[in-house]
């Protein structure tokens, strides 16, 4: 196995290198760049050109291109140009903010949906399976920003039982057990929303399976063997249940670092998917350019590490 | 002085994340639409910007210090660069306002007046100024402010190593920052320490913009003792700048949480005195929860955009206060090119566009008033000139502008030659061929598109046939490159300008100004311009009877219309006893008092 995975991160070396190229081209490509955003009647155009020329806009691509893949490889993806400080910074801190947002959101989104399909899928036709699925649609089809709005009004404004915007309050002294309490208070809500609205396909992958296993022989073989029931769903149906989530487990846990543009915004959240989307806006070039690769890295990264979970879960699969 | 430059990128981005009330101004627009009878001639034409009072003044004791809760409506994080010299974004301008390094006071035109910590003298013979530090003033940290501190700045803004837009043409004009930035000087000849509280600067020509900061003068001071040690180029990424920057401001920097929020404490060492409140808590708030917020009581101030207008204006435990926007829409025709090897605008006298009274029925035919009412609840009204009412003395309110008028806009069209030959209800040309007009505008916030085809409407009514460029609205990005290479595409375009403090319209209408979008040029234009920023405008009457000529002359000529008018909102918790926005005679943030221990529910 391990042949194998040695050869498909030798394989993500071209696949990152013409996604580097693809990308750096059409983040070129975009009308406008960074100083576009600039221009009021303080500003002086010859400035501005002069800006460009200095940032070496007006290179040939591939003069461009390789200095910026040059220093990359070195570690340095340059320099935001509307945050002024270095891309690895910046994205550290934003990652930061986002890791913990989503970890959190993702152990809630576990904790909810695997006893949720379980039931469900235990009682099959009951009324409580009925209110779980209706459950699980609602969760699906309802808008990410609805929900967030409707949470921060009842639960921060109206309730008020938790902080409405940020990541923590200001003056408390760093690193003290009430500025880590604060900054997991001010998760809460934020992360209550996303695995809210992440429970859906869970829950219904786990119901599917276990009404599948229920019928299966090695069930039937238990329950002729006097097992209790309650125990044939914990130990026997469960394991198997749940090898189709196990699957995604790879994509989870690098996508912690996706972050929500809607939750971000409406939470003020200092997060990646805000970042990701402004620095678009603002053709902020060194900022896109290193999180798409990021990003591109991540994927590749998460299904290698769900076929690698997939092999050491279910012994059927072998990779080689 | 704030030299605030609202840049459009933030207006744009602003604008893209709102997500509110899109449904009812769809409506809304729909029912303007319908209703084709208005009025066509009111009596009174003058441009109203008062629909909000400037000041509230709240019953009650005010009580012993206290801290103060300011919302910064921003749908994202603030970078936190907090240098003068430095900062380009918007966010950061406002949260530095309170403690700011500003060295001059300015009057209701912005012009810079004796009172503020520092005393500027203009030598117009001898093309030189003074700048003098009144009286003993401290940095935050009790360093008593130098010359030093004064001249720093420049050699910041001058360096060869510093990447900001500061550094331009006006900047030039000192003389030997040109020399200094090429490395070939170790100091800019033109600025020479007199003694330890005052400074002179040598200067290659002196204008009535210097009375604005323009001219290569520079309005703040830098802390030269904290920042000396830190090399240029690493300046912008210091903690000196980013973590605990010292001020002469009412407030100093207490702790920052990156990008959300800022903790101010009163500074003992202001000029002025010590603030009355202990503590200023400056806090991130989305656009979408800004109106909960305030009902909530987590703030005591909070400028909030007009299209939140809606979900606070009903609030009871807070005042709405308004004051003009140094800002302007308007309505620009493409009449030229700009030659980029010359660096000078080109205009065509064969242009689509050039028919004086084509323009004018073009301006007549907008239904701005119904727009402004229906889209902006009053919060932007029709303009009638391009210099924005702020500036008390400039701007000319006798000004008609283009009052909607579609039957004179259409006798307009019909002497002009613009007639319907076959009878398919759109005009042709002057030639008999089809005609139409194609426009840009810009995509962004949600009504932008239903605003766009309500004009749309209003120019069919008089039998215009006006086209998008591209089909569709354009993203601001794309907008800008396509009007400034002058896209042979775009006939007409919709846009905003902010302004500045400094009113001088040569940066956006001169023949060399590359913003100068319409691309009209005149030796008639060119004069006045130069008029306005000649020695004789050094008299205040006299540049303010230039900025009327150039006003009148601008609207006749009719190459860019001034559409919209905006109001800035700010909303004030019923516990702060008194507060008057007016930028000449506000409450200044020292004297401010609250009357309760937490803001008003």
């Amino acid at each position: 196995m391990w042949k194998t995975v040695v050869r498909r991160v030798l394989v993500m070396i071209p696949q990152l290198f013409i996604l580097s190229l693809i990308v750096f081209i059409l983040a070129k490509q975009m009308p406008g760049d960074p100083f576009t955003g600039l221009i009021t009647p303080e500003t002086d155009p010859s400035r501005i050109e002069e800006l460009r020329i200095q940032a070496g806009f007006y290179d040939p691509w591939y003069e461009q291109y390789y200095r910026w893949i040059a220093n990359a490889l070195q570690g340095d993806f340059g320099q935001s140009y509307t945050y002024k400080i270095a891309v690895s910074t910046l994205i550290g801190e934003r990652a930061l903010n986002t890791f913990w947002l989503s970890l959190l959101s993702v152990i809630l989104v576990y904790l909810l949906a695997i006893p949720l399909g379980m039931l469900a899928g235990r009682k099959q036709d009951t009324l409580l399976d009925k209110i779980i699925i209706l459950y699980s649609f609602i969760s699906f089809a309802i808008p990410t920003f609805v929900l967030s709005l409707v949470f921060l009004f009842v639960f921060g404004y109206r309730l008020m039982w938790f902080p409405t915007s940020g990541t923590v309050d200001v003056g408390l002294e760093s690193g003290t057990l009430t500025y880590y309490w604060n900054k997991i208070y001010h998760l809460l809500l934020p992360a209550m929303t996303a695995a809210i609205l992440g429970t859906t396909g869970i829950i219904q992958y786990l119901r599917s399976e276990i009404i599948d296993a229920k019928t299966q022989d090695y069930v039937k073989t238990a329950r002729s063997k006097g097992i209790p029931i309650r125990r044939i769903y914990t130990r026997h149906i469960f394991r198997n249940s749940v090898l189709p989530i196990a699957a995604f487990l790879g994509f989870t846990i690098t996508g912690l670092l996706g972050g929500s543009i809607f939750i971000e915004t409406i939470y003020g959240y200092p997060g990646m998917g805000e970042l990701f989307i402004s620095s678009i806006t603002s053709r902020d070039y060194s900022v896109i350019t290193a999180l798409i690769m990021l990003y591109g890295f991540l994927a590749l990264l998460g299904s290698l590490l769900s076929d690698i979970i997939m092999s050491i879960v279910d012994p059927r699969i072998r990779i080689d | 002085m704030t030299k605030k430059s609202l840049t459009l990128s933030v207006i744009f981005i602003i604008m893209l994340l709102l997500a509110a009330c899109s449904s009812t101004n769809k409506e809304q627009a729909n029912e303007a639409e319908d209703s084709n009878d208005k009025p066509v001639e009111t009596e009174d034409n003058k441009v109203d910007t008062s629909l909000l009072p400037m000041k509230v003044v709240n019953e009650g004791e005010a009580i012993e210090g206290g801290t103060l809760h300011v919302g910064l409506v921003a749908d994202s994080p603030f970078k936190g660069v907090f240098l003068a010299e430095l900062y380009v974004d918007a966010t950061d301008s406002s949260i530095m306002s309170y403690a700011s390094n500003g060295l001059f006071n300015v009057d209701g035109d912005f012009l810079i007046t004796d009172e503020g910590i520092a005393k500027l003298d203009v030598d117009t013979d001898n093309k030189k100024v003074t700048i003098t530090i009144q009286g003993d003033v401290n940095w935050s940290d009790g360093t008593p402010l130098m010359a030093e501190d004064l001249i720093y700045p420049y050699e910041i803004i001058g360096h060869p190593d510093y990447d900001g837009v500061r550094y331009d043409d006006d900047f030039k004009n000192i003389i030997g920052a040109e020399e200094y930035h090429d490395g070939k000087a170790d100091t800019i000849s033109g600025i020479k320490k007199i003694d330890d509280k005052s400074i002179e600067i040598s200067l290659k020509k002196i204008s009535p913009a210097i009375f604005s900061g323009g001219d290569g003068l520079w309005g703040y001071a830098a802390p030269k003792h904290q920042l000396e040690s830190i090399a240029i180029k690493d300046l912008i990424s210091s903690d000196a700048v980013r973590k605990n920057p010292i001020t002469l401001g009412a407030f100093k920097y207490d702790q920052i949480v990156n990008g959300e929020s800022v903790q101010f404490v009163a500074n003992e060492h202001y000029y002025k005195g010590k603030p009355k409140v202990d503590k200023l808590i400056i806090k991130v708030v989305s656009t979408s929860t800004v109106g909960e917020a305030l009902k909530a009581g987590q703030f005591d101030i909070a400028s909030f955009p007009a299209t939140q207008y809606d979900s606070v204006k009903d609030l009871t435990n807070i005042s709405i206060l308004g004051r003009p926007e140094l800002s302007y829409g308007y309505l620009g025709f493409k009449l030229g090119h700009y030659d980029q090897e010359k660096g000078e605008n080109v205009y065509d006298e064969k242009a689509k566009m050039n028919d004086v009274d084509l323009r004018k029925a073009i301006a007549y035919a907008m239904d701005i008033e119904t727009v402004t009412d229906r889209f902006y609840q009053g919060l932007r009204v029709r303009a009638n000139s391009l210099i924005p009412p702020a500036f008390k003395t400039y701007y000319d309110d006798t000004l008609e502008g283009y009052h909607y008028n579609p039957e004179k806009a259409k006798q307009l069209l019909d002497a002009a030659g613009y007639k319907d030959i076959d009878g398919d209800g759109i005009r042709e040309d002057k030639e008999g061929n089809k005609f139409t007009i194609r426009l840009a505008a810009m995509s962004g916030s949600d009504t932008a598109e239903a605003i766009i085809e309500y004009y749309r409407q209003n120019w069919k009514d008089v039998g215009l046939d006006v086209q998008l460029t591209t089909g569709r609205l354009i993203e601001f990005n794309n907008f800008y490159d396509k009007v400034q290479a002058d896209d042979p595409e775009i006939d007409i375009f919709i846009a905003a300008w902010s302004t500045g403090t400094n009113p001088s319209p040569a940066g956006l209408y001169s023949k060399g100004a590359a913003f100068n979008f319409s691309r009209y040029v005149s030796d008639d234009l060119t004069k006045l311009l130069n008029d306005i920023d000649s020695q004789e405008a050094l008299d205040a009457t006299y540049r303010a009877q230039a900025f009327r000529k150039w006003q009148e002359y601008m609207a006749d000529k009719a190459m860019v219309v001034p559409m919209l008018f905006s109001t800035s909102t700010i909303a004030i918790n019923n516990r702060i006893k008194s507060y008057n926005i007016d930028r000449e005679t506000g409450t200044e943030i020292q004297d401010l008092e609250l009357i309760a221990d937490e803001p008003i529910k």
